[in-house]
């Protein structure tokens, strides 16, 4: 299937920490992408109660507990998270976020499986191709590289509209490759085994 | 908030937009990558998006020809809010992020607000109005090219080679990538010469092929940065007698332009690089009178055609130290050039040349007394069309005509003895410029002035940017039906600003308002915030002037500086009063920084 007639949703959370089996959501976000374009009006927002809230993580997302208080319980807001999980999840070191899914999913009874791309193995791949390219995954790192340089805040939101859009310039860059399609892609995602990932796990 | 909802609510007139009226045009939004040369649409297409560029840069076309370019921040695709197709081709002219708004949505709030819409409809005039303009004068546009930065032309990698590269090697390099030059670079990609066909034909006439480049290439280099205008280095070129000028950027070999390159780009001639080309050749006063003239009445147009005053000013300034050079040349007699330097003071001295600037110059000498030459010089300038000074600062006044030890004595005394008088005299000398002659003159002036710089003239100097307030009152700008002057209230405060900053901070040979800002940023003087700000302000208010002197140059009526109600669009007036109110906050900066304050007797007495 080209490129074009794929959807792919590009999403981003905040966690309560690192560890997948203690840590929860509490917050999530998704911009789809159809047609290679970002449907801003279709993004998706939402923070999610956790079960436990731990203070300490504060200071990496900068969501309060009173924040929390008011927003909707996974189970709750699962729904509408499915609902926009539509297509080829994308993300920056999606595993992480993509882990975190599907065991929030799998306790509430629903089995969760997709494929996923992400961006930053993408980025690998280009960096083989150029040797001239400097390579730097971190997202401030390719928002500079693609020019999309810009008075910005982190959370979850932004992270994942930034992400979108710099996964627009690599599939850019990827059609000049000759990769127009989303199982191509796929492919080239697929070729990076766990070893390598892991080394450039998200840092909080 | 959703990163486009920010970028979008920071944009005028979007910022007048309600929450609400905000989050209608996000509803319908997408943000889409257009390729480089990519066509985004097509004249008669159906319209159905607003576009607005969050990266990148898009062309409009009217049957090939550029008829404006867009950046980031700046929205086309407007017309098509008034049930028009699209009028023009769109295309991607760098790989561009541009926010897509649902023309459907785009016309809800554009006929809910009255502000943004009012907006609009003069935005939308103005397109027209130039449109028209551009269909029976399409060669403007060939003109703006040269204003447009070298970078954007250069299309090939440098190709580059250590010093010890051998000339057989050196060449093979060259004909694989059919150049005419290579780059000789250090470890750091930083030039250290540059080895051309010119050279290669000394080695085969008495060298070895086998020898290292660096033996025959040519050193120093000349470079230039990738922010210089086309214009800019081809009058480098022409000056320097070369073929070869190599671009830098951030220290490192950027590109290599050729005279041949910068031909392409200016061919078919168009009529001011024509007129630059007959300065240089001209032989006599009358003729250089006509091309004057002609030059004038070029860059009027290229002003009202919508070129910006950044770009404009060097150019302009090129043009007249061209002229001014030619005359010196053709006056000059038994007047040796190492005895002498010819300096250029005020906005000339500053490269803020615009049309209605007088001749502003002095000169400094070490052994003969020129007295003759330098009034032949000026009544000459004056018969070609560059206006004697009316303060009479100029070389054939006596005062402004002395031996470097006088001017040292001068610097001195204005330094040590801060009066009114002798500040306004370092406002305009600080501003000074060598144009011709011998520079070494000019650099031990510097030094002296370096060893005098006192705190009660920075004193005295910050006083004068401060003294004049902007006419900001509670219901807008007061006295505009009377008009305004321009420089009086906008451009004077910035300008004596940044001076003063600049020779507190030792800053000396650099002049320029823009260059001292950006210098005065770097070294952490002024925030970015305000650097920026006080940038947009100062471009808009003399761009603003410059449009008003044009119009006035083409009518054959008087250029002033006075700016009337009249004479601005809305678009413009709201800008012109926020423009005067970073003027007063950076008056304010001043005034902390130097503690001194307005006093209305000091205004009374000063001018």
């Amino acid at each position: 299937m080209d490129l074009k007639d794929t959807k792919f949703c590009v999403i981003d959370l905040e966690t309560t920490g690192l560890n997948v089996k203690r840590d929860e959501i509490i917050a999530f976000a998704c911009v789809p992408v159809q047609e290679l374009k970002l449907m801003v009006n279709y993004a998706y927002y939402t923070l999610v109660k956790p079960e436990k809230y731990k203070i300490e993580s504060m200071k990496y997302h900068g969501i309060s507990i009173d924040d929390l208080e008011k927003a909707p319980s996974f189970n709750e807001a699962a729904n509408n998270i499915l609902k926009t999980l539509d297509g080829i999840i994308v993300g920056h070191s999606i595993e992480f976020d993509y882990m975190f899914l599907k065991k929030s999913f799998k306790k509430i009874g629903i089995k969760f499986e997709k494929d996923i791309i992400d961006i930053i193995l993408i980025e690998k791949w280009l960096a083989k191709k150029d040797k001239n390219m400097k390579l730097d995954v971190t997202i401030e790192g390719l928002m500079n590289r693609y020019g999309l340089k810009d008075y910005y805040r982190h959370n979850a939101f932004a992270d994942a509209f930034f992400t979108a859009q710099i996964f627009q310039f690599e599939t850019l860059k990827l059609s000049q490759y000759g990769i127009n399609s989303a199982k191509k892609i796929l492919e080239i995602v697929r070729g990076y085994n766990y070893s390598h990932y892991h080394d450039n796990m998200r840092i909080f | 908030m959703i990163p486009p909802k920010e970028f979008i609510k920071r944009i005028r007139p979007f910022s007048f937009l309600s929450e609400d009226e905000t989050n209608i045009l996000i509803l319908g939004l997408e943000v889409k990558l257009f390729q480089k040369n990519k066509t985004i649409f097509k004249k008669g297409d159906d319209r159905k998006y607003v576009y607005i560029i969050f990266s990148g840069l898009v062309g409009l076309f009217d049957d090939e020809i550029a008829v404006d370019y867009i950046s980031k921040g700046e929205i086309f695709g407007i017309i098509s809010v008034r049930d028009f197709p699209y009028l023009l081709d769109a295309r991607a002219l760098e790989d561009t992020v541009c926010y897509l708004i649902y023309s459907e949505n785009f016309k809800e709030v554009f006929y809910k607000n009255k502000r943004f819409s009012s907006f609009f409809s003069t935005f939308i005039k103005r397109r027209f109005h130039s449109f028209k303009k551009i269909a029976s004068e399409k060669k403007f546009f060939e003109e703006a090219t040269f204003v447009l930065d070298i970078e954007k032309i250069i299309y090939k990698k440098p190709v580059v080679a250590g010093p010890d590269m051998t000339v057989e090697n050196a060449t093979v390099e060259m004909v694989n990538n059919s150049i005419s030059s290579i780059v000789v670079v250090d470890k750091e990609m930083r030039p250290i010469g540059i080895f051309t066909e010119k050279d290669l034909r000394k080695v085969v006439i008495q060298g070895d092929k086998l020898h290292p480049i660096s033996k025959y290439m040519s050193s120093p280099v000349k470079t230039i940065n990738t922010k210089t205008t086309i214009f800019e280095a081809f009058s480098k070129m022409i000056d320097a007698g070369i073929d070869h000028l190599v671009l830098i950027k951030k220290r490192k070999v950027f590109g290599v332009i050729t005279g041949k390159d910068i031909r392409i780009q200016l061919e078919p001639t168009s009529s001011i690089i024509t007129l630059f080309r007959k300065i240089i050749m001209a032989k006599s006063a009358e003729e250089l009178q006509v091309i004057f003239n002609n030059i004038k009445i070029s860059v009027a147009k290229i002003v009202l055609s919508g070129s910006k005053f950044f770009d404009l000013t060097k150019m302009l300034c090129t043009v007249n130290d061209a002229a001014v050079v030619k005359v010196i040349e053709i006056v000059q007699d038994e007047v040796s050039m190492d005895d002498f330097v010819w300096i250029h003071m005020g906005s000339l001295g500053r490269k803020e040349q615009v049309l209605a600037t007088d001749q502003d110059n002095a000169l400094i000498f070490i052994k003969t007394h020129p007295v003759k030459f330098a009034r032949d010089v000026n009544k000459t300038l004056a018969k070609v069309g560059i206006p004697e000074c009316p303060g009479d600062f100029m070389a054939s006044n006596k005062k402004w005509n002395k031996h470097l030890s006088s001017w040292k004595n001068y610097f001195n005394d204005w330094f040590h003895n801060p009066t009114a008088n002798n500040a306004r005299y370092l406002s305009i000398f600080m501003d000074m410029r060598p144009v011709f002659g011998n520079d070494n003159i000019y650099k031990e002036l510097i030094e002296s002035i370096r060893a005098n710089v006192t705190d009660k003239a920075i004193k005295a100097l910050a006083h004068d940017a401060i003294h004049i307030e902007p006419p900001l009152g509670i219901f807008g700008i007061r006295g505009l039906h009377k008009g305004m002057n321009l420089k009086t209230y906008g451009i004077y405060p910035i300008v004596n600003g940044a001076r003063v900053l600049a020779i507190d901070n030792a800053i000396f040979e650099i002049t320029n308002t823009e260059e001292r800002l950006k210098v005065l940023n770097d070294m952490g003087v002024i925030g970015n915030e305000m650097c920026h700000d006080v940038l947009e302000s100062y471009g808009f208010l003399q761009d603003l002037r410059l449009k008003q002197q044009s119009i006035a140059v083409l009518n054959q009526s008087q250029e002033n500086n006075l700016i009337g109600i009249k004479e601005l669009r809305k678009v413009d007036l709201l800008i012109l009063k926020e423009a005067l109110k970073i003027v007063s906050s950076f008056q304010k900066l001043l005034m902390s920084k130097y503690d001194v304050k307005r006093v209305l007797s000091y205004l009374h007495t000063y001018r």
